[in-house]
């Protein structure tokens, strides 16, 4: 029992010591390999670390829910184009033309929509199917993507509008728009997954899904809403990230997924669900955007990133493993 | 000059410590895809071996990997690190003008290379240094026109031409700087139809394939780059009709090895060396505060099978 309490603060823990590690290696590789002459550490700097996890920190957090749920999501990152896609054209169509800048909510709330309503259908595939999430979401990523080369071909779609872009790169109390809203969208599924019985039949269906039928969970329905929540939290990343950016590539969000992925797993979310917290990813995005802002820092490839959290990913992964005991026990096939 | 990469930390470590020096000027560079063919690839190296020959340059040397996200937080932490001037390699026209606009802001020139970030940025741009598309397909309606003057055809030659990707600044400035410098040079050579070939090789044979069976005579083809040339080139080869005059714009290697074998006329001779060295100068022309033309073009000579000696082969 004992040895199980420890095994679990250190894996709770592993992330922000792992995070803690990047900082002081970044702060004193920097005084050494940095052109720049403001520390790494610098306020400001850290303020736009936070704003640059935004994109993939608000579907991470996202991605958090479903994973605990034991299912995936991998058509994240084109519900995420296809989002910015709505965002950007219907801001320039002819029926909202006499709204002026009106047209950004009215713009913000089509783009959501669509986002909810596409997470909303791969769970109701999911839910009425059967079929594997990884499969079905797989399948929707193509799909979505088709739809998004379908819109406009190879070219990008393009609309900038400056009142967005100015909202965008707005700091209020000194916070950047973005991190005000990865900060209210962690704390509302904080909330979730831990005040409300969504949120612990969540942890219930990931850890036994025929045990939650049993205890009377409707899980089909209660999955198809997760799976809204994420289509919802990738368009509003999309959202997000377009008002300051006023041009979406048809590739745009491609890798997404696997980032995202990638940084639940970091913070401790187990892929067969069941376990996980939002806090945890909440790091887990932090520790990869701090991984990319300290290599650029002191002047690193960006190929040397992508080698670096692929062996920091599989060495949490053996760590993991190591430490739970339990959950070789529990490993289901 | 020092640079720095992360395999090579230790040792620069060694050299650097301490040497930065208040007269250098720090530029950052924020490129497209690095990696993703070698005209990329060839241009980074080349932008680093020009920054390392000059002792008044530090250069942070960064690639966005095609991601718009990651280039616009790469234009921040520049703008963070306060460089004295960012040259970026746009990965999408539009989407880094507000980026563009906040270095602009914090008094940071900016320079656009290679190809140019869309009109509602260029307030906030100091330059932009890269290729003349409009210049290169006028030369290469030179090169055309030259041959069928040389072939004694420059009054009857019918043509064809296939273009590059639609919407793209590239594709259209190339067919109009080669549509409108035709008819000054070659008044009577036709330009039956124009079809995009949309950068493509095999899109290119198919477009040219039926180009063939709809015409019985063409004399010359002009096609966007050398790449969509080649693919023009099969497609006559394979129906066996000879003496066609193929002409591209940006040499290749495949258009460079075609041209060796006597099958392919001319191009456009684009280096990405000139292209690496002529956006660093641009910046240093800028922090020197020397008059910098807004559009700031390197020189694309032409390349025939007459003069491809000159020239070394393409690396991509």
């Amino acid at each position: 029992m004992k040895a199980g309490k420890l095994s679990d603060a250190l894996k709770k823990g592993a992330i922000w010591g792992f995070i803690l590690l990047e900082l002081i290696f970044f702060s004193v590789a920097g005084q050494f390999l940095s052109l720049s002459d403001s520390a790494f550490m610098d306020l400001d700097n850290m303020l736009l670390l936070l704003k640059q996890s935004a994109p993939i920190g608000i579907i991470a957090i996202g991605m958090t829910i479903v994973m605990i749920n034991g299912n995936i999501d991998l058509s994240v990152g084109a519900t995420f184009a296809i989002a910015a896609i709505v965002l950007l054209d219907s801001m320039t169509w002819p029926i909202f033309a006499g709204l002026g800048d009106w047209v950004i909510p009215v713009s913000w709330l089509l783009a959501l929509t669509v986002g909810t309503l596409l997470g909303a259908l791969n769970g109701l595939i999911v839910w009425k199917t059967g079929v594997d999430a990884f499969i079905v979401t797989l399948g929707a990523m193509l799909g979505y993507r088709g739809m998004v080369f379908m819109f406009n071909g190879e070219n990008p779609t393009s609309h900038l509008n400056w009142t967005l872009v100015d909202f965008a790169e707005a700091q209020l109390l000194g916070i950047h728009t973005p991190t005000w809203f990865l900060l209210g969208v962690t704390l509302a599924i904080w909330f979730v997954m831990t005040r409300t019985v969504h949120g612990r039949n969540a942890y219930a269906i990931g850890d036994n899904r025929e045990a939650a039928v049993n205890a009377g969970i409707r899980v089909g329905p209660h999955m198809m809403i997760n799976f809204a929540i994420i289509g919802f939290l990738a368009a509003l990343s999309a959202v997000v990230f377009y008002s300051e950016s006023g041009s979406v590539n048809p590739n745009d969000g491609q890798l997404y997924e696997l980032w995202v992925i990638t940084a639940v797993v970091l913070g401790g979310t187990k892929i067969t669900g069941g376990a996980g917290s939002v806090i945890g990813t909440f790091g887990g995005v932090i520790a990869i955007q701090l991984l990319r802002k300290g290599l650029g820092h002191i002047g690193a490839d960006t190929s040397t990133v992508n080698l670096v959290i692929g062996l920091i990913l599989i060495a949490v992964l053996i760590l993991d493993r190591q430490l739970n005991i339990r959950g070789k026990e529990e490993l289901k096939l | 000059m020092k640079l720095r990469f992360a395999l090579a930390a230790t040792t620069a470590m060694a050299v650097m410590t301490g040497t930065a020096s208040a007269d250098t000027m720090k530029i950052g560079i924020t490129q497209n895809n690095v990696g993703v063919d070698s005209y990329q690839t060839t241009y980074e190296k080349a932008f680093i071996a020009a920054a390392e020959a000059n002792d008044a340059v530090e250069a942070v040397v960064l690639d966005a990997g095609g991601d718009v996200a990651r280039q616009i937080a790469q234009m921040e932490d520049l703008i963070q690190q306060e460089v004295d001037a960012i040259i970026i390699w746009p990965t999408n026209g539009e989407a880094v003008i507000p980026a563009v606009r906040k270095a602009h802001q914090a008094d940071i020139p900016v320079i656009v290379t290679n190809s140019n970030i869309a009109e509602p940025g260029f307030d906030f741009v100091a330059s932009f240094s890269g290729p003349d598309n409009i210049t290169q397909g006028s030369r290469s309606a030179e090169i055309m026109c030259d041959k069928f003057k040389e072939m004694g055809i420059e009054d009857e030659a019918q043509i064809v031409q296939i273009s590059g990707q639609p919407g793209y600044t590239t594709a259209i400035e190339r067919a109009k700087g080669f549509e409108d410098r035709l008819p000054e040079v070659c008044p009577n050579v036709t330009l039956m139809e124009t079809q995009p070939g949309d950068w493509n090789r095999e899109k290119s044979q198919q477009v040219m394939e039926a180009f063939l069976v709809k015409y019985d005579d063409i004399d010359g083809v002009y096609a966007g780059d050398d790449n969509m040339g080649v693919g023009a080139l099969n497609a006559a080869k394979a129906a066996g009709r000879d003496g066609i005059i193929f002409v591209g714009a940006t040499n290749f290697a495949v258009g460079y090895e075609a041209m060796a074998a006597g099958d392919y006329w001319g191009s456009i001779y684009q280096s990405p060396v000139d292209d690496a060295e002529a956006a660093l100068q641009t910046a240093l022309d800028v922090l020197n505060g020397k008059e910098v033309p807004f559009l700031n073009y390197f020189d694309t000579p032409k390349i025939t099978q007459d003069n491809m000696d000159e020239f070394s082969k393409p690396v991509f």
